[in-house]
């Protein structure tokens, strides 16, 4: 082997030791940054339900759904996010038209039940996360002062494919797309 | 004289006291008419509990790492050891199948540049250990086995390889010139992703963001997910069109991760070699190298994509594996 050869193996080992000792120390300093289970996820204060999650989402069906916080719910039969109110009523003065337009809001009669004046009855408001696409329409109808703001957007962890950026994030307006340590609501750090 | 407002008058002190506490119990009446409490239902109703999905389970998301690794072990071992071209492609199609269509294009090592700029800028910023694990593995393996990532695993090298049909010999001149492409395009993705863009030019302002550029003009994230804007969409159809006629047009002058591991490539532990020791200098792996990277008879590191295709057109190569290439060729290649 000549010399030349050897001397060219020498500098293309060292460069090699070089590039491992770069990306082990690199990889070491992120990691003590990394949390292992950073998610994306909307931060409910900033969110203004716009329809961009509907849209935007690199799933067909977006990984964002609304999610009833039955705690805050009022089990109301007239739910300004369930009927549209300025839809017309019907002879008992029910108005007839939904607010969601995929009919992802479903509602049964829990309780104890008056069959005489359904008024009186109180009503629990499930989410169809097959059918929901993140619009938003039941999350704005039920803000204060009509409703008691029991729903929200929630991207679905179960859902959601991790892109490396989100591409909801790009557009939102509102830059209520976190990255927060999961499972969890409370907004860790801006991303930007 | 001053007058009665004063605030250090017992009066006055008193007064604000009094509209302190009018102002405390009218809000508190008010909020009190919007947080309603659940209501008794009567009956024997419980409450269902809201339900928070888990994040993706720990082992799917190792999942994702593991096949990463077992890419990268198994692509150096069929290019390297086996020297297989159809191992190669069905490593690719595997790769398509996995992190293409099942994993929709993300996580990937080349948006993870990006990822990793802004954690080093931003230390707020919540990189996620996968993401880290995709950046540094593939720069490991190219340190040891070469552009094993670009041969096989990488599922946008992947789908240029399976449409190359015909492939075109590019002028030297002209790969040279657009090879520094990555580099610039590197550039630019680490600075947008770090700091943004915010100039001013006389009258005239540029107010961008922190932006992930390479992930919203990736050409293949489109054809992955079968939707997408149509920047994307068009851009994805034009190197697949492009690719069809030039071997693999993104990762040679456009990929900037490809950049990267072109730089490692140099000083790779083990090398793609063609046919060492006892080749018969046909010049036919050069001809049939489609993206110009076999020089001098040697293929050169920086550039090839590790794709196995020399080694099936090396008739030392097929003799070795005792594949008949019919005995007139060899005859005719071989020099007297």
């Amino acid at each position: 082997m000549s010399e030349n050869s050897t001397r060219r193996q020498f500098i293309e080992g060292s460069c090699r030791v070089l590039g491992f000792v770069t990306i082990g120390g690199a990889a070491g300093l992120l990691t003590q940054r990394a949390s292992a289970n950073a998610v994306y996820q909307v931060d409910p204060f900033k969110c203004t339900s716009c329809d961009l999650c509907r849209t935007s989402c690199v799933l067909s069906l977006s990984a964002v759904k609304a999610v009833n916080d039955f705690e805050k719910c009022g089990y109301c039969m007239l739910c300004p996010a369930y009927m549209d109110v300025m839809s017309k009523p019907d002879e008992r003065g029910i108005p007839t038209g939904k607010v969601c337009p995929q009919d992802a809001l479903k509602r049964r009669v829990v309780g104890k039940v008056d069959t005489d004046d359904p008024n009186n009855n109180y009503y629990e408001y499930v989410v169809d996360e097959a059918r929901c696409d993140g619009c938003g329409k039941c999350v704005k109808a039920c803000m204060a002062p009509a409703g008691n703001a029991s729903l929200r957007l929630e991207i679905r962890y179960s859902r959601c494919v991790e892109c490396n950026e989100c591409a909801i994030q790009i557009v939102c307006p509102d830059r209520a797309i976190v990255r927060v340590a999961a499972p969890g609501m409370a907004p860790a750090g801006p991303v930007r | 004289m001053r007058n009665g407002w004063n605030l250090e008058s017992a009066r006055t002190r008193y007064l604000c006291l009094l509209l302190l506490i009018l102002a405390a119990l009218a809000s508190g009446m008010l909020s009190a008419q919007y947080q309603k409490k659940p209501p008794d239902f009567g009956g024997t109703y419980s409450f269902p509990t809201p339900t928070h999905p888990e994040p993706r389970a720990g082992w799917v998301r190792t999942l994702d790492v593991a096949m990463l690794v077992a890419g990268l072990g198994l692509g150096a071992w069929i290019i390297l050891k086996r020297r297989s071209r159809d191992g190669t492609v069905l490593l690719s199609l595997g790769t398509i199948a996995y992190f293409g269509f099942y994993r929709k294009g993300c996580i990937c090592p080349i948006g993870a540049i990006q990822n990793v700029t802004l954690s080093l800028v931003d230390s707020r910023y919540m990189i996620s250990l996968g993401v880290i694990a995709f950046f540094f593995l593939p720069l490991v393996a190219t340190l040891l086995f070469g552009r094993v990532f670009c041969g096989g695993v990488c599922p946008l090298g992947a789908v240029q390889d399976l449409v190359l049909l015909r492939p075109l010999k590019v002028p030297e001149k002209i790969d040279r010139v657009l090879g520094w492409v990555p580099y610039v395009y590197l550039g630019l993705a680490v600075w947008f992703a770090g700091w943004g863009l915010h100039l001013t030019l006389g009258t005239w302002q540029i107010q961008m963001g922190r932006r992930f550029l390479i992930c919203e003009w990736d050409p293949f994230i489109g054809l992955f997910r079968v939707s997408g804007p149509f920047h994307m969409l068009a851009i994805g159809a034009a190197f697949i069109l492009g690719g069809m006629f030039v071997g693999r047009p993104y990762c040679r002058w456009l990929c900037p991760y490809g950049g990267l591991l072109a730089i490692l490539s140099r000083v790779s532990w083990k090398k793609v070699e063609i046919t060492p020791g006892k080749e018969t200098d046909c010049g036919l792996c050069a001809e049939a190298c489609p993206f110009g990277a076999i020089k001098h008879l040697r293929a050169e590191q920086a550039s090839c994509l590790a794709c196995a295709r020399c080694y099936m057109s090396c008739p030392q190569e097929l003799e070795r594996r005792g594949i008949p290439t019919g005995e007139s060729a060899l005859i005719q290649v071989q020099r007297p």
